[in-house]
Order: C-alpha cells, then structure tokens, then sequence
C-alpha cells in the first residue's frame, strides 16, 4: 500500500531523518575513502612541520616571542581544515552532479539549508578530523594550546566557510578543471599568504600588504592566540569578521541550493 | 498565462494523483519546453504520456520532481503545490528518470536504504524495504555490489526500484524499459501490474513502445510540442484518430 500523507509535523521529522541521512553518506565516504581523504592532509602537515619547524626552525629559533615550529602550527592546522572543507565538498558535489545521482536528494523533500548541512558535514569531518591528528602528531614538539576554545573558535569558522565555498563550487563546476581550478588558483595561493609561515610586520612591501588583505590571514592569527597567546590583530575583530562571511556564504550556499543553481535546467 | 481556474473545486485537485494548469517551459537557451500544458491524471490511474523525443514528456516529469525549476500554483500532486509545498508533494512521488544515474559510493542495497532515508524513513524501516524490493527486482544476490559493476537491465530495475522505496503514491516511470530485453521487460509489467492493482499506486508512464501503453495503461494521452493534443482510452483514441490499433492512431495524431 502507498504511504499515507504526513502533515507539515511530519514533514519536519522526515526532513531531519533525510539530511542526516545525506550527512551520514557523505562522513562514510570521507572514512571509507580514508586513504585519500585523510593521510594525505595528515602528511602533508606533517612534512610541512617538519621542513619548516624542524629544518627551518633550527635557523630561526623563535618568531614574535614562540618558537617557529609552534608558530607555524596554527595556521598549518587553518590550512588543513580550510582545504580539506573545499576540496571535499566541491569533489563531493561535482562528481554527484556530473554523474547524475544528484537527482536522488534533489527530487526529495530534503530543504536546500538541510541539503547543506548534509552535504558540508563532510567536508567539516575531513577538515576538523585532519587537523586534529595533525595537532595531535605535533603536540610532543609543539606544545600544548594556551586558549582550547579559542583556537577551537577559530578552526570551527575556518571550517563553516570553506565547507560552505565547497559546496558553491561544486555546484558551480561543469568540469573536472573548472572544479580544480578555484583550489589551485584561489584557495592555495591565499593560504601561502596568509602569513602562516611567516608574521607580516616583519615582510617588506607589498608582501605585508598583500598578507593584511587576505581573509585567511585573520582565521590564521587568531588560531594562533589560541594556541600559542601570541597574535598581530584584534582577534574579536578577525572572529566578528569570519563569523559574518560564514554566515554570508552559508547564506549564499542556500540561496543558490534553492534556485537550484547550475543543477536544475 | 492565466492563473488557476477559481471554478475548480479543490476537492478535485485534492483528488487528483496529478493536476497541471497551463504550464509553459523556456529553458535557458530560449527552447519552448512546454506550451500550456494542462493535465489531469485521476488518482489511482495508469496513464501512458506518449511522444516523440523532444515533445516534452521529460521536462514535465523533471518539473513534478524537482529536477527541473518550475512555477507555483501550476502543478498539484494529491493536491500539494509542487513549488510552494515541495516537501509535501515530494514525498508522494516516485521517480525513474529515463537515465540510469546511481550513487557509484554505495552498494546496491544501499542505494535502496540511503534513498529511503532521504524520503525520512528510520534505519530499519528503509532496510527492510530495501531487502523487500531487491527480492521483488530479482537483484538479492547483488546486494553487496556496486552499481557499476550491474548489468544494464539491472541497473534499470534498481533505479525502478529505488522509486518505490518509499511507496509513494504517485510512481513516475520515463521510458522504464528503454533497452531491457524482451523477458526482462515482461517481468517489469506483471510486477507494474500488481503494484497498480494491489497497492493503488497511481502511475504516469512514458514509453515509445506502443504495445507497452496499450499493454498497462488505461488512459492515455498524446503530447507534442509541448502541448497535450488528446487523450483518452486506447479504444477512444483509435475511434478519434482511425486505424486499428494505438499504433495507428498514434501516427495519425503525430501527423
């Protein structure tokens, strides 16, 4: 027998079983596919920390007060959650539009905000997963966080906005280059200039200025008061800013979910 | 475009599996889609939708689903408003789109269980649904493999099966047999059959094989252009249009 109709009460409960379900898909995949999801972000930190922090670091000795290899860490851990956020969700998104099996949850009755919650869990995994075993692997060299919910602030509205922007892109990318093309050309080069190896003041012209004007920059400083206490700028300023463009991106996010942007003719 | 008709009762749209006023399509690149099309399929009917490619059937179906953007207040399923009450209107359809994209992370069985859940059914309700319907599709043994790895035809018959995991009401099928042999496409008829007959479920059928509508359906309606040029029984198309058979009334009326 056909189900009977639900009412609009239902119709809430069936919505939050559904996104769930898209959320729990979508954080199976990222575990499943651990190999690609997980170790390479991992590594790369690790190899990142150990080049800079270890090499590097043993010319350096300390930069604004903190030792280099627990300077660079904060916004190492910036650069993992911001790029494993992206680059999950707009891979995510990309191949289920592209291959079609998109229309599973777009003819549901799943909302568009729901939509993108389920479909930013993923990436929010990835990234916050990622990062933490990187913090984790380097803590024994590093030390420990001097303001956890701080730093745990910070690194959660890195997360929100890249996972956000990876959702716009995948929806926004008809092809495999399109879709690679934001993280090589947008989201890397703003992560090298974000001042995560370096402190701006002390960077000439126009390094210093450039490094002021990318957003990155402001999730990165204030990580690192989290971790470390040492920091450039206002870090309620930097937080007030990243908590207003996640909100404005999630925002777009949904807006263009519920237009149905480059997924419905 | 005019808006609903105020003469129609609401107890008739409530009534009925499928009601669409007037719609009209214009895609992007200026393609007139659709060209006020009105339709009304009663609820518990099995309607052949039947035309040539290009005619309009696919953009009807993508508009009632959700795959494509439509306008509110034009197309009512069991009285839902497809735009303006989406979530109440989609739990009532069933969709097979004509073709077959299955989520290649997921197992057979899985495809059926996450589609479920999409719909809001609990963990347990959506496997034991699936195991029901990979039973039925004859695809138990496969419940472990990817869709990729599935025949053609068994991939057809998951992605019909997956329509029907959450039993809606209203089961759309777009052209379902499409490439399935002979046997297969049998198979697919009884089961269809039954599920018409034994669990009421309404059902919009588009296929180009003829002897299909006539086989299942028992209304009909001929669309071209966009526009819905007659329906009716088989034997009132064929009195309308001459001939002996749908066939001929079918080329008659595509003339």
């Amino acid at each position: 027998m056909a189900a009977p109709p639900v009412d609009s009460r239902e119709l809430r409960v069936v919505r939050r079983r559904g996104s769930w379900a898209l959320a729990s898909r979508e954080m199976r995949r990222v575990m499943s596919l651990w190999t690609q999801t997980l170790l390479p972000p991992v590594l790369t930190g690790v190899i990142f920390l150990a080049i800079f922090g270890g090499a590097l670091g043993g010319q350096l000795r300390t930069i604004v007060g903190v030792e280099y290899l627990r300077f660079i860490l904060p916004g190492l851990l910036v650069m993992t959650v911001a790029g494993q956020a992206f680059a999950n969700n707009s891979t995510s998104l990309f191949q289920a539009k592209n291959e079609g099996y998109i229309e599973d949850v777009l003819t549901s009755p799943i909302p568009p905000w729901q939509l993108l919650l389920g479909y930013m869990s993923g990436g929010l995994l990835r990234g916050w997963l990622s990062a933490l075993v990187l913090a984790l692997v380097a803590a024994p060299f590093a030390g420990g966080v001097d303001q956890p919910w701080l730093t745990l602030f910070a690194l959660v509205l890195t997360g929100l906005i890249f996972a956000a922007l990876g959702v716009i892109t995948g929806m926004w990318a008809d092809s495999f280059d399109q879709h690679s093309f934001i993280a090589s050309v947008l989201i890397t080069p703003l992560a090298l200039v974000a001042g995560v190896f370096y402190a701006p003041d002390r960077l000439g012209q126009p390094w210093q200025t450039l490094t002021r004007l990318d957003p990155i920059y402001y999730l990165v400083d204030a990580t690192r008061h989290g971790y470390t206490g040492a920091h450039e700028t206002s870090t309620v300023t930097a937080l007030g800013v990243a908590a207003v463009a996640a909100a404005a991106i999630i925002a777009l996010a949904v807006t263009l979910l519920r237009r149905g942007w480059r997924l419905k003719a | 475009m005019s808006r609903v008709p105020t003469d129609v009762s609401e107890s008739e749209r409530q009534s009925a599996a499928l009601w669409v006023h007037e719609l009209e399509k214009v895609y992007g690149d200026g393609t007139l889609a659709l060209r006020g099309l009105s339709l009304h399929i009663p609820a518990g009917c099995f309607f052949g939708l039947l035309g040539p490619n290009g005619s309009g059937k696919s953009t009807l179906i993508g508009m009632v689903s959700g795959l494509v953007r439509a306008p509110a207040d034009r197309i009512f399923v069991f009285g839902r408003d497809v735009v303006a009450q989406a979530g109440l209107a989609r739990l009532q359809v069933g969709v097979a789109p004509q073709d077959v994209h299955l989520d290649r992370f997921l197992s057979t069985r899985e495809v059926l269980e996450y589609h479920g859940r999409y719909f809001g059914m609990g963990k347990r309700e959506a496997a034991r649904r699936a195991g029901e319907l990979l039973e039925v599709f004859d695809l138990s043994a496969k419940t472990r493999v990817k869709p990729n790895r599935l025949s053609g035809g068994m991939r057809r018959r998951l992605l019909i099966a997956r329509a029907l995991v959450h039993s809606p009401r209203l089961l759309i099928l777009d052209e379902p047999t499409a490439g399935v042999d002979l046997e297969l496409r049998r198979e697919l008829w009884s089961y269809l059959r039954r599920l018409h007959q034994h669990e009421e479920t309404t059902v919009l059928l588009t296929t180009h094989y003829l002897e299909e509508a006539e086989a299942l359906c028992e209304r009909l309606a001929f669309i071209r252009e966009g526009q819905i040029i007659a329906k009716g029984t088989t034997g009132q198309l064929v009195e309308r249009y001459g001939g002996s058979a749908l066939e001929d009334a079918y080329v008659e009326a595509m003339r």
